[in-house]
């Protein structure tokens, strides 16, 4: 394939190429390698039904990733998002059962409780200077502990059927939530490709001192990523409780990971500076498509995780490999 | 051009906070997954006839017929790794092997999270297997994926941790509150006879197992026991010293107590360990329900003569011969009894299958076990 690219670009580069030549190019080609793989190992693998029910299984993990993706560019990591998402779901039973408030009430104070997470994260990044990772490692230790105090443990249940709706129902042929997660990636990936914000945090994440010296509102640009972080949580709280119907303190513990391996994965650096929502969501199916395809063919859970681990690093390399050309 | 570009930002920032409001509002009833009621009257139309009044449990819909035929059945217990689970996965796997024509295999996540299992057994589902065994993380939020399995014609048995009953056919219940207290009672008297003073460490005054064991017990010793006096009943609060200083306290202000009951696995040590330091082992006799592994030091020393729990091999074993024997059809709603190979026959109550008298781990046999 490569010495075939490599002819192709000394003669004509074709757009088309050139395009598999980005990082989302090779992640693409990883993709599509590996759904032809499975599709042979497994004939329950490629159908209809089987990928539209992965929508399902990861929007969660998708609606963390798409601010997460933001958040490494500009030059930082959120890592209490799963904590972020069992405080804002446990914040939903809580103010729902026990106080008894609407449940569309519930769901706002569940939005508003990420949001307000986010938003302390954001506060110690951006105007304390507390460094990214130790700022949301104590969070995420912190909000767990919310998680647990509030809830006392106990979880909350018997949500009306209605409710069900978000994480359960569908639209036509598609789950609700891969609906709602379609458009929020359509916006997000405007929001860094095509505005001025979005350079602002490429430009964070390149150089922070140049970007302060061109004038960019570096702090409030960090403040929102952050707030936007825990806003996103919330919305994954919300659509995490329909989906399990009950809400627990220790719901998406050790999420933050998953989060993290599709952005990496996805080529957004870890350093900052360079990445995108697409990257981002092909890395996220590609981790989703392996483990539900593996576990399809029969695969052990436990072999699933280190086949996961060896695709990262493979991609990672042949990634390296073919934009050093 | 900052300017513009920043309320750009923040535009779109109002635009996902908009459409997560919007999220917020109650749908539609026209946008209610439709075929969901149809699928309940279905469900609830076809097997009306043959289902026993008051039956609540799940029904598999439009089965194939598996009499007699391989049948594919995949575990996802609470999580594997652990020595529990591993010996739920032994009896299963023999089970198996006894029957034969049964491809087993267990598969869950290394840990205890609901929404991994949820993912495990949603993948077994699409992968067409002909019967789900189950240990629930949580009741509640297992049963969507159940009832979906059931829906697509799956047979569901759960064991060790129910669901909703009605996300499930049958559930093997390892232990009810009746066999326990029982138990705890023959093994006390055996030891101390039956005109015995006999006191409680339990884990806090208002835990709801341990409160129904307490009452069976004193249901049973009444009326098989009259003379066993219950002299206290003092709580421990899950904490080892506390189950420690109560029994000291009762050692000291109950001179005549024979012996003490330790309610959970850290009761049960507490006490047992509070008799040893009194040099008291073998005056006075420690009975209680805790895992062979927490009581082992003990059991070996002889301080504890027994530890009453189930056998978790005995729980697997039990759940195959189940599904075996719901694909069979020989295990129907109404069924009274299974026939579950070595373990002879178990009675079946409504929809739960009872593994029968609890286990008793002594010292010729707790090596056998590591949980």
């Amino acid at each position: 394939m490569t010495t075939e690219t490599r002819a192709a670009t000394s003669a004509q580069p074709s757009r088309l190429l050139s395009a598999l030549r980005t990082q989302e190019g090779v992640l693409f080609l990883v993709l599509v390698v590996i759904v032809i793989v499975l599709s042979l190992l497994s004939d329950r693998f490629l159908t209809v039904n089987n990928l539209l029910n992965q929508t399902r299984l990861f929007t969660e993990t998708a609606l963390l990733a798409l601010p997460m993706t933001l958040i490494i560019i500009s030059g930082g990591i959120d890592l209490s998002v799963g904590s972020m998402l069992a405080w804002s779901a446990v914040m939903l039973g809580f103010s729902w059962q026990l106080l008894g408030l609407p449940l569309p009430l519930a769901v706002v104070v569940c939005l508003l409780t990420g949001a307000i997470g986010g938003a302390i994260n954001g506060a110690l990044i951006a105007y304390v200077r507390v460094p990214p990772l130790i700022a949301t490692l104590a969070t995420l230790a912190i909000y767990r502990g919310f998680s647990f105090g509030i809830s006392q443990a106990r979880s909350a249940r018997g949500f009306p059927e209605e409710f069900a709706f978000w994480g359960q129902g569908q639209v036509g042929p598609f789950p609700t939530q891969f609906l709602i997660l379609v458009v929020l990636i359509v916006a997000m990936h405007l929001l860094l490709a095509r505005t001025g914000f979005g350079r602002w945090v490429y430009a964070i994440g390149n150089n922070e001192l140049a970007a302060r010296y061109s004038g960019i509102p570096v702090e409030r640009v960090k403040f929102t990523l952050y707030t936007l972080s825990g806003l996103m949580a919330g919305l994954a709280a919300f659509i995490f409780t329909s989906r399990v119907t009950t809400t627990r303190a220790d719901a998406a513990t050790g999420l933050e990971l998953d989060v993290i391996a599709a952005v990496v994965l996805g080529g957004t650096s870890i350093f900052g500076g360079s990445g995108s929502i697409i990257g981002t969501m092909l890395g996220l199916v590609i981790i989703t498509l392996l483990r539900n395809g593996l576990l399809l063919t029969g695969v052990k859970g436990d072999a699933t995780f280190m086949v996961i681990g060896l695709v990262l690093i493979a991609a990672v390399l042949i990634n390296n490999l073919v934009r050093r050309r | 051009m900052k300017l513009t570009s920043l309320n750009r930002s923040l535009a779109l920032l109002v635009f996902a906070s908009v459409v997560a409001a919007a999220c917020a509002a109650p749908p539609p009833a026209a946008q209610q997954p439709a075929q969901q009621p149809a699928q309940q009257q279905e469900a609830a139309q076809q097997p009306a006839e043959q289902l026993p009044p008051g039956w609540k449990a799940g029904i598999p819909k439009n089965p194939p017929d598996r009499k007699g035929k391989k049948l594919v059945i995949r575990d996802v217990p609470k999580l594997i790794g652990i020595g529990y689970f591993a010996a739920t996965t032994k009896g299963m796997e023999e089970a198996a092997r006894e029957l034969g024509n049964i491809d087993f295999k267990t598969d869950a996540p290394t840990e205890a999270k609901i929404e991994k299992q949820i993912e495990f057994i949603d993948n077994f589902i699409t992968q067409g297997v002909d019967v789900i065994l189950f240990a629930a993380n949580d009741p509640v939020a297992i049963a969507p994926v159940l009832k979906k399995a059931l829906d697509q014609g799956i047979i569901v048995v759960g064991y060790d941790a129910d669901a909703q009953e009605d996300a499930r056919q049958f559930f093997v219940n390892q232990a009810t509150f009746e066999a326990i207290g029982q138990a705890l009672i023959e093994d006390m008297v055996s030891q101390v006879g039956p005109d015995a003073e006999v006191a409680i460490v339990t884990s806090s005054l208002t835990a709801p197992n341990q409160n129904r064991w307490i009452e069976e017990m004193k249901k049973y010793a009444a009326a098989k026991y009259p003379n066993l006096k219950f002299v206290v009943t003092l709580p421990s609060e899950e904490d080892q010293q506390l189950a420690f200083k109560a029994t000291q306290d009762i050692m000291k202000t109950y001179p005549n107590v024979k012996g003490v009951f330790g309610l959970s696995s850290v009761a049960f040590p507490g006490a047992a360990d509070a008799v040893k330091q009194a040099g008291k082992c073998g005056q006075i006799a420690v009975v209680g329900l805790s895992t062979p592994n927490q009581m082992r030091p003990f059991v070996k020393e002889g301080c504890v003569k027994s530890v009453i729990l189930w056998n978790p091999i005995d729980l697997g074993y039990a759940a195959v011969y189940a599904a075996r024997a719901i694909a069979d059809g020989e295990l129907k709603p109404g069924a009274t009894s299974l026939k579950a190979g070595r373990l002879g026959e178990l009675k079946v109550n409504g929809s739960e299958i009872l593994l029968g008298p609890p286990f008793i781990f002594n010292k010729d046999n707790i090596d056998n076990f590591d949980f």
